[in-house]
């Protein structure tokens, strides 16, 4: 589902520099240091279900947090033009920005505000799931709500729905869709950063965090791979359950919510027909006994008006707080932002360490080991989907195997590719461009899959009977049929991948580290070897600036061209 | 009962200056059906708009009752082309908003909500979803929604322009039955359309707007004998020197 992204290029710049000298001021060698302190205890198979509620609690957490940012700045976003013009350039920002890079800089707040102790981490691992299934949802609520139709916004103005009641029936529904859809994205993404979080914490810098992703990775280190195994089925069976029990009902219960019932794409119709274990009508039978239980409450009148009164007191409170509010947050910011660009000036002050020479090239190494990675992926998927073209019925199994591949959080199998790889097949370099491709490929072949299903077949009819052999429709109609959705994956696929560098270029194995020249490992031994603040930030604002920079002159301006070409009309 | 007093509207796009409505200056009398007719973009629906209080003009009055309208008007309600329905709700729950909206809730709601479906022939479709029913059958449900506030005003805009000629045609004549059911409260009805005959064949008065900017061209009077027909001596007559002014 793509957004409107807005293309105010001048709030980018300001953004990224914002976003850049923020970091600067919380990175620094003492994470390392305070690192060293904690002692953790060996993981067995006992602790399989406590790392598993640890880890699904983080993601429950992050995930409850992310929708009240949502909701807050979607809102804000989609009914204050002003709002808007800020807003959306920092959620596209945001979005695009490799966050696992400042995982170090977030551990290292966390760590300084809370003391060294456990919240403090469980705070940045949260905090780093947050940043990556925020922007997502925030679209999901812009978009939900900036898409409702002008006569049915007119309709419930002229019926003078206002308030809770407005809320209830207008405002909440109209983004079921959108912010289901983009929740069960967000979800994802969140698996991957928690694993990786919980690697990271685990690997080069020992802190105790427990989770699936820190028994797997330590049993990985130590070589036990029963452990490991269990680990990563642990993990399989967790998502898979709440793919089937949480977001397909949730899914197929939130078509009921769109505004066209009609032109509802295959791809969606493959979703409802998958299993839904009966719980829609387990959820409606429960419903209706709220409702009854509700309606035959005796406290239920006065529990009402106290409701709306407390609505309407928190509502006044919130008008009269806004200006002090909103001077209040501009100064903080504006603090902030004033200590950042100090402390970036001072970061940047001469003499540079001697590796900053290298940052150029570890970037180009990086890049071409992304691209290599990109061309592996489309040379098995782009076969893959023109055989499910010819396949239909099987486009149905392939798309199942692609959700559920992309839902799995490529991060899980690092370890596992590691162990395998590593000081076989060309060691090191193998193994990063390996790891590049498993977060890669799901997407690709996902949305490769749907841009399959939206060929009409009449054009496909009509080229067979003008005579065109098959390779001849392929190149004529499938593959350019194919396109937009190939870039719309490219895109989160590019984006996946960048943020995937920092794991798979610099790799903890049984006590040893294996690495490989990249901004990647530069971001990672600055970090937890050297300390060096200066190449931290240097090897951080490289790879952010050449990530935003490329999506800006190369992605949109591909999406765009694509669009306009390729795109099926009706 | 309402009063529209020099009334201008103009959009503003990129800086640029758009005049929709010019000085638009017209009384809706109490009982009346009014047709507004007139060219797309001749800034008919935006009129209705402003009457309902939806928008605000850029300068002018409407004096509702003798007293300046701030606001959408609550005494008065809307039918809209696309119908916005809500999708979520079942056409009960969509008939029940603007009650809510008024603070009837439960049985009283309900029954009020029953009546009004069975006025329009929606009887045993009360809990069916919007996207379970036909185009006609969408709009009888905009129209008892509309009612079930028992407005003393009722705008519609365009209301079956998203129909097929057979449905829209059954569609106005129950809308014409329903206005002279003394039974509804709702006596005064201000219509949007872009089709003449349409105009001709329900309205009391019509008002013939003209574009570029939008302003009043004619304001008629049909008192052609009810009901009407398109075979009717003078229909066509009436139809043809609408049809000029406006062109």
């Amino acid at each position: 589902m793509p957004v409107n992204r807005p293309s105010s290029r001048g709030w980018t710049v300001v953004l990224v520099a914002l976003l850049l000298a923020a970091a600067t001021l919380f990175q620094g060698p003492r994470a390392l240091q305070m690192a060293r302190a904690v002692v953790y205890s060996e993981p067995g198979f006992a602790d399989l279900p406590g790392a598993a509620a640890w880890s699904l609690m983080r993601m429950t957490v992050s995930y409850l947090a992310s929708l009240a940012f949502a909701w807050l700045v979607g809102y804000q976003a989609a009914t204050n033009p002003r709002a808007a013009r800020v807003l959306l350039p920092l959620l596209d920002v945001g979005q695009s920005v490799p966050v696992l890079g400042f995982f170090p800089a977030a551990i290292f707040l966390f760590v300084t505000l809370l003391g060294g102790g456990r919240i403090g981490f469980e705070l940045a691992a949260i905090f780093l799931i947050f940043t990556s299934q925020s922007w997502n949802l925030a679209f999901g609520v812009y978009e939900g709500l900036s898409t409702i139709p002008l006569e049915t916004r007119a309709a419930t103005e002229s019926l003078g729905l206002r308030g809770p009641l407005l809320w209830r029936t207008l405002y909440l529904p109209a983004c079921v869709p959108s912010l289901v859809y983009n929740s069960i994205l967000s979800w994802a993404n969140g698996w991957y950063f928690l694993i990786a979080s919980e690697i990271i914490v685990s690997g080069p810098v020992h802190y105790d965090l427990p989770g699936l992703g820190s028994v797997m990775s330590q049993a990985f280190a130590r070589g036990d791979l029963r452990l490991a195994i269990g680990a990563i089925l642990v993990l399989t069976t967790l998502v898979l359950a709440i793919e089937f029990v949480v977001w397909r009902p949730l899914r197929a219960w939130s078509m009921r919510f769109r505004y066209d019932t009609q032109g509802s794409g295959e791809g969606e119709e493959a979703m409802l027909r998958l299993p839904d274990l009966g719980l829609p009508a387990l959820m409606r039978a429960a419903r209706t006994a709220v409702r009854a239980l509700w309606a035959h409450a005796p406290a239920r009148r006065g529990a009402s008006r106290v409701a709306s009164a407390t609505a309407r007191s928190l509502a006044r409170g919130a008008r009269a707080l806004r200006w002090p509010l909103a001077a209040a947050s501009v100064v903080l910011l504006a603090a902030i932002s004033a200590m950042g660009v100090w402390a970036m000036v001072r970061a940047l002050r001469p003499p540079w360490p001697p590796e900053a020479a290298s940052v150029p090239l570890a970037l180009l190494l990086s890049f071409l080991r992304i691209n290599a990675a990109y061309v592996l992926a489309l040379l098995w998927t782009i076969p893959v989907t023109l055989w499910a073209y010819e396949h239909p019925r099987g486009t149905r199994a392939l798309t199942v195997v692609a959700q559920v591949g992309a839902s799995l959080p490529a991060t899980a199998f690092f370890p596992v590719l590691v162990a395998l790889l590593v000081d076989r097949y060309g060691g090191m370099e193998m193994i990063s461009i390996a790891l590049a491709l498993t977060g890669m490929q799901w997407y690709l072949l996902f949305n490769l899959l749907a841009g399959v299903q939206r060929v009409p077949n009449d054009l496909r009819e009509s080229l067979r009977s003008l005579g065109l052999s098959r390779p001849a429709i392929w190149r004529r109609l499938v593959l350019p049929a194919c396109m937009p959705s190939l870039v719309t994956g490219s895109v989160v696929a590019w984006g996946g991948t960048w943020n995937a560098l920092i794991l798979s270029e610099y790799v903890a194995y049984r006590d040893r580290v294996y690495e490989v020249v990249g901004v990647g490992a530069l971001i990672n031994r600055a970090t937890f070897k050297t300390g060096n603040r200066a190449l931290l930030f240097l090897s951080l604002a490289a790879l952010v600036i050449t990530v935003v920079a490329f999506n800006r002159l190369v992605w949109d301006r591909v999406y765009r061209h694509v669009n306009a070409r390729y795109r099926m009309e009706g | 009962m309402l009063e529209l007093r020099h009334v201008f509207k103009s959009f503003s796009d990129r800086g640029r200056v758009m005049p929709v409505l010019h000085d638009i200056q017209t009384t809706i009398e109490d009982g009346q059906l009014v047709c507004i007719v007139g060219p797309s973009g001749c800034g008919k629906s935006t009129l209705l708009r402003i009457m309902m209080g939806l928008a605000p003009p850029t300068s002018g009055e409407i004096l509702y009752h003798g007293s300046p309208l701030a606001g959408v008007n609550l005494r008065a309600a809307m039918v809209f082309q696309s119908f916005a329905l809500l999708p979520w709700l079942t056409v009960q729950s969509n008939v029940e908003l603007g009650l809510k909206a008024r603070g009837l809730t439960g049985a009283l709601a309900q029954q009020r909500a029953n009546f009004y479906l069975d006025k329009v022939g929606l009887d045993g479709y009360e809990e069916a979803y919007p996207s379970e029913l036909s185009g006609g059958m969408k709009q009888r449900a905009g129209i008892a929604r509309a009612l079930a506030v028992e407005p003393d005003l009722l705008f519609m805009d365009e209301p079956f322009a998203g129909l097929d000629a057979l449905t829209s045609a059954n569609l106005r004549e129950e809308v014409l039955t329903l206005w002279s059911d003394r039974a509804l409260p709702v006596h005064t009805v201000v219509m949007v359309t872009h089709i003449i005959e349409e105009a001709v064949l329900m309205a009391d008065r019509v008002l013939v707007m003209a574009q570029q900017p939008g302003r009043i061209a004619a304001d008629l009077d049909v008192s052609l004998e009810r009901p009407r027909n398109k075979r009717d001596p003078g229909f066509d007559a009436l139809v043809d020197s609408i049809f000029e002014k406006i062109v």
